[in-house]
Formats: C-alpha cells, structure tokens, sequence
C-alpha cells in the first residue's frame, strides 16, 4: 500500500491492478503516466488526482525479427523500440510529433492515438497495435487481439482502447506490427516561392505524380526557417521517398519536375518531430479532413493563423491533417483564433474538424470538448471505468457527467 | 420456432415489406439454413428482406417491439457460421444495394450495406479506382458482411484488412436508435473512442448497417505475378519468411499444397500450376513501375534459392487472372473431392511456418484425413481445410479431433483463431483457449453497450458462459 498522495510507481501489471484496485476503494482519480510527453495535452485531469507512473512497467517482452512483430510493456521508451528493431534492419512505423526526445512511450503513443509524418503512407496507431494487455477501470486484467498481424478473434478492444487516452484501462502491454527498414532511404526538401496559402495546392500535385513517398509535410516558411531548409523564406515540401534504389532514383526525378528539389538529411525528421517541445506552453490546434482537400485544409488554417506572429504550421499530406504549433507569447491570439467559427476560408468550406492538441490551461475552458460526448461513449465508458477513476475530465468531458456517473453507480 | 407463431410479429413486419418479402415456409427458409461453411444447418423462425433503409429501419423497430432476435445476413458466403439464425428472425440485407455515391476526386464511396464487393470496384474502375479488400468471395460477398466480419483476402498484406478502408457507418442498434460511427465522407481523423473500430468485425452483433463509407485505392501503375513451384512445403514456407525478411512487402504471397493445387488442376478453374508439385508460392507485387521489376527479381532469387524448381512471372493480365482464378476457386474446387468441408483459419507468426505446417502434416497422417492448405502465407494466415463426409460418423469424429489439434497447435505457436473469417458458431468452442475469462466478459461488456438485451446474432461470438460473470461487479 503507497502512502496518499505519493504516486503509484508499479512495475508489474499486478502492481497496476493493486494501484486501480485501491484507486477504486478510495474513489482517487488516477493520472496516468508514460513518459511524461503528453501530459499537457488533453483536458486537465481533476486536480487531487493522483499520479501513476509507468516507466518502471519497461522492456521488450517479445521480438522475433522474422514475425515483423514486437511486443513490449507500456513504460518501454520509442527510442529503446526503435535501437533494438534498427540492430535487424526494421523499423516501428510509429514517429509520433512530440514525444520527448523520442523518450515518448509506447503506451502513451497508442493511448493517445499519436502520429507523425510516417503515418503518411504506413498508418496510425490503430493501424499498427496488434493487440495489448489493460488493466480496467474495475481492477481486471484484460487482454485483446493478439501478437500476430491478422486477427479476428472476439470483438476489438484493441482499437477501442487506441486513442482512449487511458480513460477505459491502463495499457501495460502492446504488440505492434513492425515493417522492415526501406534499402534507400532519401529525403527531399522541394521549395515553394508563391505565397505560403497556395504553397498546398503546388504539393497536391505530388498526389498525382508518379511517386509514393513514406512521408509528406508541408512547412510554412516560419517553420521551414526554425528547421534550416530554406534560405529564401519559402514554403518547404519534405519528403521522404524509400524503395529500392531504382525506384526512389526514379521518384526523385519526378519531384524535380515539380520543383527545385534538394537532397538534406534525414535528420530534419527528427527536428520537425521534436521543434514544439522547444516552445514551452506552446498551443498545438490541428485541422483534419480527405487528404484530397488537404489544400483547402492547409488554407483555411494559414487564413486562421493570419494574426499569430510566429505560427509554426506544416501539413501531413497523407492524413489530410494540418497542425499549427502556436508559442505562449501568441496565446491571446489564438483564444481569438478558438472563437472564431470554422467558415467559409479560401473558395470552399472547410467541413472536417479542429482538435486543440496542447492549449494553455485557461483556454480549455472555451474548447467544446469533441469526443465522449455521445450516448455510446458514455455507456462505454461507465462499462469500463464505472468508478471514474481513469484520467477523469482529460477526453473533455465535463463536471456533470462526472456528476452523472456517480450518481448512477450510487456510489 | 416461437416467433413463427408470434402472429403480431408477422402481421408488423408484412405491413412493412410486403407478403414478398417475408418468408415463413421451411422449405422457402431451406436456403437460409446454411451460410459457406457446410456443416451447420440452422432453420430461422421466418426471414425478413427490407427493400430499402426506411424499411429496414421500421423491421428493426417492430422486432424491438416484439423483444425479438434476430440475425442480419448479407450474402451468406461467411466461413463461420456467423449468418445462421437458430430458430431466430433472419433480416436479408442483400435488397439494400445502392451505391449511394462514388466520388473519385477524393476516392471515397457510400454504400448500401448489400452491394456486392466486386460490384463496388467494377463501379469505380472507370476512374481508375478500386476497394481493396478482396475476399475469395469477392463476386457474391457484400460489403455490409465484409465490414460485420472485418473480411481479409489475398492482397490484405500490403492494403490491409476491411477495417483500414472504412471510414465510416451509419448503423440502426437493436433498440432502433441510429448511430453515425467514424468521421464517415468528412475525412476527418478519429478522435475519440474509436467506435468504428469496435463495430467493424462486430459480427453483426452490434447493430446492423445502414451505410458504409469506403476509401477507394487508385489502381497501381504496374503489377507482377509470380508462380513458384517446390517439391517441398517446407522450402516454400521458408521462401515465404525470407521474402518478408527482405524488407518488399508484396501486394499478395499466397501458398498452395500439393492436395489444392491437385483439386484446383482437376476443376474447372485449372490453372495452369505444376501438379506434381508439393507446394506453389503465388507472390504478387505491385505500384510505381519504377523499380518494380527488381522486387520481382528478388523474389524470384529468394525462391530459387529456397529450392523452387521454377519461377514463371506472368505474360500480361489474362494470364495473371488465371493464376488468381486457381487460388480465388481453390475452395469451390474441393467440392469436387468431397461433400463437406471443414476450414479453419488460423493465424501464426510467420517463422512458425514450417513447423506448423510440418505439424498439421503429422496431425492428418495420424487421424487419416486429407488436409488441404490454401492460405496467406505472407500474413501466416493458414487455411488448413479437411474435406469430409459429415454422413460418416466415425470419419467426422476424426476430423474434428484433428481440428481440435491443429487449432492447438496454432495457438502454441503464438498464434489466433481466426484470421479474417470471424468467430461466429463454428469458432465458438476455441475462444477460451486464446482469452481468459476476464477478457472474454469485457468483451461481453462492449457487446452491451451496443446491444444491451443481447437480442443481435444472439449465440455468437463469445461463449453465453462468459457473459454471465462480469454483471456480478464490486460496488
């Protein structure tokens, strides 16, 4: 038994249960823990919440290379992930945006459904998860799909659980399918010289070209300047092209039809992934619709952004998603930003939708809570979590339904 | 048979479709007893077909009514029984096939749950676009059934399963409420708990699908195929975990036994494959032209190195269609051999091949049944099929004892139950050796939220036992 208020450190999935199991019995909201990236995102969990630390939960538990799979406890850092595939010329496809200094973990990557460029052509979390072990809301261990990379077997909780950031169960194990490392491996920075609102337009050309890059961002010059790929305050296409050598030697020569192209170093990956974290308190907003209206997308965020000095803004072409990393010093900016409806930008109305990733904690209050509203979230969330104890309030969801829950566990 | 008698009922839904689309007679009911596993034989109480969505939704609404189960059923052509209504109403989706939409700017399409998945890429072929998944049933199955099923096929390897290529539902839950799952035509990436993730392979448990909205695949600039013949399975299964190994991900690597490739050269779907061969390795890659070639020529070195006796690259799409037809057929083609059929569908890791395979070898010999591998290789989706005749009573007990065995066998090997065909009735009895008892009741937890009286595919799934615990909560 830890002393109250101390956080639960535990380093075996029994030792999670025990955590919950006494977070049930007191009614203590638990805050769950990876490695400390994503903390700030999400809605602020309740404050005499009590912290729950996973990094202890750590290690490989299973890798065989010639499966192409891998399984590993939730604490396991991306970058412990990431060396040992490397060593068998295999990659995790998961390189999601601001996971520090890849120290993010994986718990925490599939918790929260977070991406990055790779997404672009090898999908998102809910892609790639082959199966997990959780811990729920009422202290049971669970586990679902499996360690192979098809699998049909019962109903999927695997997916119910990416992106529940944590509010349905603790994950405390994952198996993750893995893709063997491309033989080339190049990238490209293509130059925009118009002006940054058609810069998306140019790089949907790309859609129709002959190449299939593993990834596509767009930068607006700002960031494109912060990574060091312009010398003339243009918009910036990055692409990453991977294949065999005749394949990528051919798509590179298609990009040079679209622009003047450079060969730089793949390191520039890395810096896009990591530049938000140089921003303390730092919003991150990000739009997403069809990849094929990424252009209309890309405009409308830029025309959102027009009075934010300093608007850190790229697109991911393949998701369709666009992400503006806004500094503290433009936080009264983007309230006026958060006000303003979503209308008509550009010639076309722009019909998906805007997440707050990251916002200054007195900004939440005014961000319609986007998720977990809906009838059948809250029933899967009193099926999971009947006691509320699991990152209560960080999906948005407000001091009634909290109210709500309670009273009706009569509790 | 209760619901036959339930006159209220009948009078509800007739009022509804119509005299002709109801049918309440056995031996109209006969060809609802079975889906495309034979072995089961399940009389509905009667079977409803709606000719529309507001049909569909008002059928719903008057067995909600009348607290009745019942089963939704698209074209029937399921591997697990999934479909099959046990003295339950049955609800025929397969009127229900409209494209709603085909928009090929932005590659996505709306559909009504019984479009056939064939006649959707036929559809969108014209702009150059095409829906991925391909089942082998590809030219009967619906795409309502694929998204219940979370329906695989060969070139699931490299385009991925139903579930990456839905992008959203609209869906009638069993109270008659209906609910949008996924960000559907908007594009917009999920947020949230991903409820189209839990719907899609729900087994039609769920709910019942109004509409689905697909992502289309633009059709690859250029594809090979490959034919490699070994004398062995075991090289072959060896060729399959190189060919992964080597970092080319093919767009299908599907493998063939000396028995299937036998039946198939027998039928009329003839292929063209070496008979006296031991194992054939179909291998299929494809996208920018560029460089294509020398990933079939890796693979074509890999093959031979593994022992192929040869390695034949397809001449132009007649000839590639043919070799496809052997393998998309293989399963009709067993019914030449014998009057049933037992598939099975389990999934393994891949370095696990020649093992298991050497193992279900060993299994068969000692039950003296014929085990016919057809399956994806590439994925370790293994379809070791045991033709039958369900009349022989002591044949039939060997054949499950030797079912039994495989499936353990699989499942040793890290390995799953089933791959892409569902669990429905058939796999039913090998749950509890994958899931403890706490993981099959949240699941059981899932299923209610969706279906609280539990009055969808009622018997399905996750054995009735396991439900019965997790209500019993601390509180």
């Amino acid at each position: 038994m830890t002393a109250p208020g101390e956080a639960w450190a535990p380093e075996t999935v029994a030792a999670v249960q025990d955590a919950v199991r006494e977070a049930v019995s007191t009614r203590t909201p638990m805050r769950i823990a990876g490695g400390g990236s994503w903390l700030d995102a999400g809605w602020p969990v309740a404050r005499d919440a009590r912290l729950v630390r996973l990094d202890g939960l750590r290690g490989i538990t299973q890798y065989t290379p010639g499966d192409l799979t891998l399984t590993a406890r939730a604490g396991t850092p991306l970058r412990d992930i990431a060396e040992a595939t490397a060593a068998e010329g295999q990659w995790l496809a998961l390189d999601p945006f601001a996971a520090a200094d890849d120290g993010g973990s994986i718990g925490a990557t599939i918790a929260t459904a977070s991406a990055g460029p790779l997404a672009h052509a090898l999908g998102l979390p809910r892609d790639t998860a082959l199966g997990m072990e959780v811990v729920t809301g009422d202290g049971e261990v669970v586990r679902a799909g499996g360690r192979v990379v098809k699998n049909v077997a019962g109903y999927d909780l695997t997916r119910l659980m990416t992106g529940a950031w944590g509010t349905l169960g603790v994950i405390t194990e994952v198996s993750l399918r893995l893709r063997a490392r491309p033989e080339v491996d190049r990238t490209l920075a293509l130059a925009h010289a118009g002006p940054a609102e058609s810069a998306a337009d140019a790089a949907a050309a790309v859609h129709r070209a002959a190449m299939a890059p593993l990834a596509a961002e767009l930068l607006n010059p700002a960031l494109a300047a912060r990574l060091g790929v312009t010398a003339t305050g243009s918009s910036v296409l990055l692409l990453r092209l991977g294949g065999n050598a005749e394949r990528v030697d051919s798509e590179q020569l298609e990009a040079g039809t679209l622009a003047d192209t450079a060969v730089i170093d793949a390191d520039v990956w890395r810096a896009l992934r990591q530049c938000e974290r140089s921003y303390p308190g730092a919003a991150v907003v990000r739009w997403s619709q069809l990849p094929s209206l990424v252009a209309n997308t890309w405009r409308h965020a830029v025309q959102h952004c027009a009075e934010i000095p300093d608007a850190l803004i790229h697109a991911s072409l393949g998701r369709g998603v666009v992400r503006a990393i806004i500094p503290a010093a433009g936080a009264a900016a983007l309230a006026r930003v958060l006000r303003a409806a979503e209308r008509t930008s550009g010639s076309r109305m722009f019909d998906g939708q805007r997440i707050a990733e990251r916002l200054p904690a007195p900004l939440w209050s005014a961000e319609p809570a986007p998720t977990a509203g809906d009838r059948l979230s809250r029933r899967v969330r009193l099926a999971f979590d009947p006691w509320h104890v699991l990152n209560p309030g960080v999906l948005g969801e407000g001091a009634h339904d909290i109210g709500d829950h309670h009273d009706r566990r009569g509790s | 048979m209760e619901a036959v008698d339930d006159a209220s009922l009948v009078r509800s839904l007739e009022a509804i479709v119509g005299p002709r689309g109801l049918l309440r007679h056995r031996s109209e009911l006969a060809v609802y007893t079975a889906d495309g596993l034979p072995g089961y034989r399940k009389f509905p109480s009667l079977a409803v077909f709606p000719a529309s969505r507001a049909q569909l939704i008002d059928v719903v609404l008057a067995l909600a009514e009348h607290d009745a189960p019942f089963v939704p059923r698209g074209a029937g052509t399921g591997l697990s029984g999934g479909a099959l209504a046990d003295g339950v109403v049955l609800v025929g989706l397969n009127r229900l096939r409209r494209i709603l939409s085909l928009d090929p700017d932005n590659a996505i399409a709306v559909v009504e749950p019984g479009v056939v998945n064939a006649a959707l890429s036929r559809a969108a072929a014209p702009f150059g676009l095409y829906y991925a998944p391909d089942p082998s049933s590809q030219a009967a199955c619906t795409i309502g059934g694929n998204v219940a099923e979370n329906a695989g096929g060969p070139h699931c390897l490299k385009y991925g399963v139903t579930l990456n290529h839905v992008l959203g539902v609209t869906a009638v839950l069993s109270d008659g409420e209906i609910v949008t799952l996924g960000p559907g035509a908007s594009g917009a990436e999920p947020a949230g708990y991903d409820l189209l993730g839990a719907f899609v392979g729900s087994e039609g448990c769920f709910g019942v699908a109004l509409d689905v909205t697909v992502k289309l695949t633009r059709s690859p600039q250029a594809v090979r195929t490959l034919l490699a013949d070994f004398l062995s399975m075991d090289d072959a299964a060896r060729a399959t975990s190189a060919i992964i190994a080597s970092g080319i991900l093919p767009a299908a690597l599907e493998m063939m036994d000396g028995p299937t490739i036998r039946a198939v050269e027998a039928s009329i779907f003839a292929a063209g494959y070496p008979a006296d061969a031991d194992a054939v390795l179909l291998a299929e890659v494809d996208g920018l032209a560029a460089g294509l070639d020398a990933d079939a020529g890796t693979i074509e070195r890999i093959c031979l190195a593994h022992g192929a006796r040869t390695v034949r690259i397809a001449s132009g799409p007649a000839d590639r269609a043919r070799l496809w037809q052997g393998r998309k057929k293989a399963f009709g083609a067993m019914g030449r051999v014998s009057s049933h059929l037992v598939v099975q569908d389990a999934v393994i890791p891949r370095t696990q091949l020649p093992s298991v395979l050497a193992q279900i070898r060993e299994i068969a010999a000692r039950h003296r049944v014929t085990v016919c591998n057809v399956f994806h290789a590439g994925d370790g989706n293994l379809h070791p099929n045991i033709g039958y005749n369900a009349y022989d009573a002591d044949e039939s007990a060997r054949v499950e004892r030797a079912m039994r065995e495989i499936m353990r066998v699989c499942i040793d090997a890290g390995g799953t139950i089933t791959g892409e065909h569902g669990v429905g009735l058939d796999k039913l009895r090998y749950m509890d050796m994958i899931f403890s008892p706490p993981s099959l009741a949240a699941q059981c937890r899932l299923r209610e939220v969706f279906d609280p009286a539990r009055r969808l595919n009622p018997g399905k799934v996750v054995p009735i036992h396991s439900c019965r615990e997790w209500t019993r909560r601390p509180s």
